[in-house]
């Protein structure tokens, strides 16, 4: 059967349906050239270097991704890394979900993370594994996280979490109570988890659905005491920054996008290493168990060592 | 056309099952059978792939059409596969960019493992042909081309003798699940969301299973008598999975892949269950088929045509779950969404066999 012409068909008027009155031709040819060629004058004005309005930049991060330390992430304990370090063993990472990939071979988010993770921690191999996701943790994808973290056997899963179930309109109860339990069921196993929730984009800015379910990742974070990216305020922070806005097909919201993947690898790993140096003082945490910190401490890296990506 | 029959009928359900799951979140996932047991509509779709390679490579009087003729049957299937995967991928990213510009919202971007396509389009575009980037909810073709890509080598060894087609299949698979075989994605890491190496064996299975219930009444016989048990794993498999109920794959034995859930490996629970349903339900289609009507007549106008039909049910169920979220969802929605749906799917399958029925004009005068 002549499928090709069948579908083509059927889908061209699809796709007219699927997004109203969309001139085919021009996001076709904008679709093939996203924002991911690194253009000198592409993305955000550099922002002044140290403080900006009421609270100071985190300025171990590179200039364009300088965003103050309490919109970025919320800390808590990682004690299998930590365990890792101390045995003096390569710490194995496991990324999950959203777009894995950067721009081009050398820079993909899982190689950042990898090399932002091990100029922040010296000495230490770090091996990044990375797998893309499919599905809802609403209903199979928390099951095949399972598998793939059986199959992996990390020591810290980074989880992006949430764009999927966002997509897919789920109740925001269901996804709660999904991703709760896929939380505690990672921890159980002596694994560390920590969360990174959904992007930041103007036009779901005032979406009630969505923000409820951003909220939602950093309420389990907090209350599973697990470390948190907030991506979302990141970004949200990186969209107030003067845009040079030069009239691309792909509006601002592409470029801002574009930043926030950039970033993501700095931002996790600054993440990841103010985490482990969190001792355990108010912070419950239930799974783990025994007081490793104090040998952890010697062996822990010192607080001086920054990330400072220079590419 | 031919008459409605029990393959295309249920091959017919399981495409109206896959389009409905595909369009998570909305109201009538729940009500697919695929919610109720451990394997799904995946399942039944491969298999009912080599029962149909069974009657397709054999003539009326059940002998055999000659060797190169289904060497070349089957290559020809392959390379119509991989053509519709390949358009339907490509209408899919355009659909996916597309609606992301309209909407002017980079999230939905990262749709299902696009971001990568979207990233880094030099190395994906690549993978795409390859087969290697595959996206969520669009990985079945794939594993369709490898399987009919090797299928004639189970074919013709079971010609010669169905216990090696099927030794050599089992192998495989066993081997696949000790050593936990499957086909890289590239690029990024991980595997094949269905791997090919395990999933042969439900083709070869199906293919096997043709031949045996035409010509073995024993067999025939045998499958009538196991109803009762049919019936008793599928009901244990509603209740497991009512009650989420599922090994820790972190917990399980050596080697795990016998004992987790999994359905990237069809691994042995979700085999079992499927030929559960099988026993199960073997011969319910002469029961419903005379009580359904039209609907009988139009889940097996689905199943003939198959391809059509998965392919673009495929991108219907993607333009449904954009609409879904532009429109936040709720029962209006999805009644109207998976409503539209089927009736398209309905349209192609009736717009396919008029064309193939239309006399196409002798020499092209373009």
């Amino acid at each position: 059967m002549a499928l090709p012409q069948a579908a083509a068909f059927l889908a061209a008027s699809l796709t007219l349906a699927a997004s109203g009155a969309l001139a085919l031709a021009e996001p076709l040819v904008a679709s093939s050239a996203p924002s991911g060629l690194s253009g000198p004058p592409t993305v955000v004005s550099p922002p002044k270097t140290v403080s900006s309005g009421s609270e100071a930049l985190d300025v171990s991060l590179s200039p364009e991704c300088r965003v103050p330390g309490s919109q970025l992430y919320s800390l808590a304990r990682l004690g299998a890394v930590k365990l890792a370090l101390k045995e003096k063993r390569a710490v194995r990472v496991l990324t999950i979900g959203g777009s894995s990939a950067g721009l081009g071979a050398a820079t993909t988010y899982p190689v950042k993370l990898e090399t932002a993770l091990e100029r922040s921690l010296p000495d230490v191999d770090v091996v990044v594994e990375s797998r893309g996701m499919q599905g809802e943790i609403a209903s199979g994808a928390a099951e095949r996280l399972r598998n793939m973290v059986a199959e992996v056997e990390p020591d810290l899963v980074i989880w992006q979490v949430g764009t999927h179930d966002a997509l897919a309109r789920v109740d925001v109860e269901v996804f709660a109570t999904a991703l709760a339990e896929t939380v505690q069921w990672i921890k159980s196993h002596e694994i560390d988890v920590v969360l990174v929730n959904p992007v930041y984009t103007a036009s779901l800015a005032a979406d009630e659905y969505y923000n409820s379910l951003v909220r939602t990742v950093q309420d389990v974070a907090s209350r599973e005491g697990v470390p948190l990216v907030q991506r979302y305020e990141a970004m949200r922070y990186l969209s107030g920054l003067g845009q040079k806005g030069e009239g691309h097909l792909l509006g601002s919201q592409f470029r801002l996008n574009e930043l926030g993947m950039r970033c993501m690898a700095e931002h996790v790993t600054r993440a990841i290493t103010l985490s482990l140096l969190q001792t355990d003082p108010g912070a419950p945490a239930p799974a783990m168990a025994p007081p490793r910190d104090a040998a952890v401490k010697a062996a822990s890296p010192p607080p001086s060592i920054f990330v400072r990506p220079g590419d | 056309m031919r008459e409605p029959n029990a393959i295309d009928f249920w091959r017919g359900l399981a495409l109206v099952t896959i389009f409905i799951n595909h369009i998570p979140g909305n109201t009538f996932e729940r009500y697919t059978y695929s919610q109720y047991g451990i394997s799904d509509a995946a399942e039944l779709f491969v298999f009912l792939a080599g029962w149909s390679i069974g009657i397709a490579t054999r003539g009326r009087d059940g002998r055999p059409e000659p060797r190169l003729k289904t060497v070349l049957r089957l290559l020809s299937r392959t390379i119509e596969v991989y053509r519709a995967q390949l358009t339907i991928m490509t209408l899919a990213l355009a659909i996916i960019a597309g609606t992301a510009l309209v909407l002017d919202n980079p999230l939905l971007l990262e749709w299902h493992n696009a971001g990568g396509f979207f990233a880094d389009p030099i190395q994906t575009v690549v993978g795409f042909v390859l087969l290697t980037h595959q996206l969520g909810f669009f990985n079945i073709l794939p594993l369709y081309v490898v399987l009919i890509g090797i299928a004639p080598v189970f074919v013709l060894l079971a010609r010669v003798s169905r216990v090696a087609a099927l030794a050599l299949s089992f192998g495989l698979y066993a081997t696949s699940l000790v050593f936990e075989w499957n086909l890289p994605s590239w690029p990024g890491e991980g595997d094949w969301f269905f791997d090919p190496l395990c999933w042969q064996l439900l083709l070869v299975l199906g293919f096997v299973g043709e031949d045996l219930n035409r010509r073995s009444p024993w067999l025939r016989s045998w499958a009538q008598r196991l109803v009762p048990l049919g019936i008793a794993i599928v009901a244990t498999g509603v209740i497991l999975a009512v009650y989420d109920i599922r090994p820790d794959p972190v917990l399980a034995p050596e080697p795990r892949l016998f004992f987790t859930f999994d359905k990237t490996y069809l691994t042995p629970a979700r085999l079992i269950h499927f030929v559960g349903v099988l026993l199960a339900f073997q011969t319910l289609y002469g029961v419903l088929a005379p009580r359904l009507g039209p609907v009988t007549g139009y889940l097996a106008s689905l199943g003939r045509n198959s391809l059509a039909v998965f392919s673009i049910g495929s991108l219907l169920s993607l333009a449904g779950q954009l609409i879904r979220f532009r429109a936040g969802g709720g029962v209006l929605v999805d009644v109207s969404v998976v409503g539209s749906g089927l009736i398209a799917l309905g349209f192609t399958a009736w717009f396919v066999e008029w064309r193939s029925r239309k006399p196409r004009p002798s020499s092209p005068q373009a």
